[in-house]
């Protein structure tokens, strides 16, 4: 098993690499799209409704769908000339175009799911938030910076957290456009060699860090049930 | 408290400007309309109020006096009439009109207290001098510390929200909407989700400012706030304002039959 220690890490690298910048991106994009969700009034009816179909549609198309409509959309666009190159094949910081459809696909997946939940903790702060900072002559939008989504944000830190370790293990359907992370790198050693242990390898990297984190899920949650539980025995 | 500041180059925005003298209508409500579907909760509600003028608003539940208050800083929509303030119409033809000079300007305290809890109460009574009136940092600070001294909690100015009791919350609200040097002040209920030990500090604070001139609406079941500090007292029933006047005649000798049962019921219970 020793022997492929090292191709095994540096494809669990190239994972490690996606799940952070993907994940980055994603809680942004997710943030973005449950704020523009929240938008009040008819004026911004549009907004939500493109929002909302956004959000619907990202969740319904499997992500491997989506990473290979990016992949070859993309590809066909630029070849056709209608889209310039580092567009079409982004390479940017010279990391290979296959990193950055990867991180797009994982972006606007899990910024949809990700957009869920920060919703779930914006409509559970209580309405009498929002009226106490209107109330004070904030606009909508210092109301939401200031008041809710500091509150929101911290509410949904656990799920969150769920949901990016799903984001991880998902790194792995980049496999199928010639990303050399983890899994195409047990796959490539098997197909060679019919020896499974560089898959084991991976499995074994990925627990080592997902098991942390879902350890840190936990501790999250408790630590939030005592705040809210204190003195009951 | 709010009314003698002084002149600082740091406050972009004094705020309480109207320059009315005391007794000049400043709020007017006309023919105000309010309904939740089917169910009329404001039916035709006509009111001036003076400045420096104290107007307790009592009444069963149900009556829509929380709902008149909270149409007053529109934080409910009224389906009609109009609202004026210093003359100019905040709301009329069905919509609000110059909503942010509405809010600057009226202050509102509210019965659960609503206070930021990611916030200190220094927090809690800067951040909308910052971001509202465009005060510099320093100058925010102070004021809100010298308001929170007034407030008299100048030991829990780092404090969290969580870490205070109600009484201590609800006058660190009084304190955020004075900080914005509002010219109304709206109490809603403020003192309802209080321990009985702790109503008294917040009722003294408002009787300080009521003492300074300070115009205030307070839908209140403190009878004897009403009769010591109200110059007004409207009793509303069924979304209508059916008895006001002196506190001594409305509440000592009420004319309507509906106003002595409501004062029978509130009085026979203490």
């Amino acid at each position: 098993m020793g022997e492929y220690f090292g191709d095994v890490l540096a494809g669990f690298w190239w994972t490690i690499r996606l799940s952070i910048v993907g994940g980055v991106l994603a809680l942004a994009w997710g943030l973005i799209l449950a704020v523009l969700r929240q938008l009040p009034g008819r004026a911004f009816a549009p907004v939500r409704w493109l929002t909302i179909a956004y959000i619907d549609a990202l969740r319904g198309i499997p992500m491997l769908l989506t990473l290979l409509l990016i992949y070859g959309g993309l590809g066909t666009l630029q070849a056709e000339g209608t889209i310039p190159k580092w567009i079409g094949v982004p390479e940017f910081f010279g990391y290979p175009s296959a990193f950055w459809y990867g991180i797009a696909a994982l972006t606007l997946t899990y910024g949809a799911y990700m957009a869920e939940v920060y919703r779930a903790g914006i409509e559970a702060v209580p309405r009498g938030q929002m009226e106490a900072a209107r109330s004070l002559g904030m606009s909508h939008g210092q109301s939401m910076r200031f008041v809710i989504v500091p509150q929101a944000v911290r509410k949904v830190i656990p799920p969150l957290l769920n949901d990016y370790i799903a984001l991880m293990k998902d790194t792995s359907l980049i496999s199928v456009i010639s990303m050399p992370e983890v899994v195409q790198v047990g796959r490539d050693i098997y197909s060679t060699t019919f020896n499974p242990s560089a898959l084991t390898l991976g499995a074994i990297m990925f627990l080592v860090v997902t098991i942390p984190l879902a350890r840190l899920v936990d501790w999250q949650i408790k630590k939030q049930d005592e705040k809210f539980e204190r003195g009951i025995p | 408290m709010s009314k003698d500041l002084p002149e600082v180059s740091d406050m972009s925005d004094p705020g309480g400007k109207s320059g009315l003298a005391k007794g000049q209508t400043i709020l007017t409500v006309k023919n105000l309309k309010k309904s939740y579907g089917k169910l009329d909760v404001l039916k035709d509600i006509n009111v001036d109020i003076k400045k420096g003028e104290v107007v307790c608003v009592i009444g069963p539940s149900g009556s829509g006096k929380s709902t008149l208050l909270r149409c007053l800083n529109m934080l409910e929509l009224p389906d009609g009439g109009q609202i004026l303030l210093n003359g100019d119409e905040v709301f009329g033809d069905g919509k609000p009109k110059n909503l942010d000079v509405l809010r600057r300007e009226v202050g509102m305290v509210f019965q659960s207290f609503n206070l930021f809890p990611n916030m200190t109460a220094e927090g809690n009574v800067s951040i909308a001098q910052k971001k509202v009136r465009n005060r510099k940092g320093d100058f925010c600070k102070d004021r809100s510390i010298e308001l929170l001294s007034q407030v008299g909690l100048e030991d829990k100015v780092n404090e969290y929200p969580d870490r205070l009791s109600g009484g201590q919350q609800q006058r660190v609200a009084i304190a955020r909407a004075l900080a914005m040097d509002p010219e109304v002040m709206l109490f809603d209920e403020v003192t309802s989700a209080l321990d009985p030990e702790l109503v008294k500090g917040v009722l003294d604070v408002m009787r300080g400012l009521a003492d300074e001139g300070m115009t205030m609406v307070c839908v209140t079941h403190e009878m004897g706030f009403a009769r010591d500090v109200g110059d007004r007292v409207l009793f509303m029933d069924g979304g209508v304002i059916v008895e006001q006047g002196k506190p001594d005649d409305v509440l000592g000798n009420p004319k309507q039959e509906r106003t002595q049962q409501f004062l029978g019921l509130v009085l026979a219970n203490g």
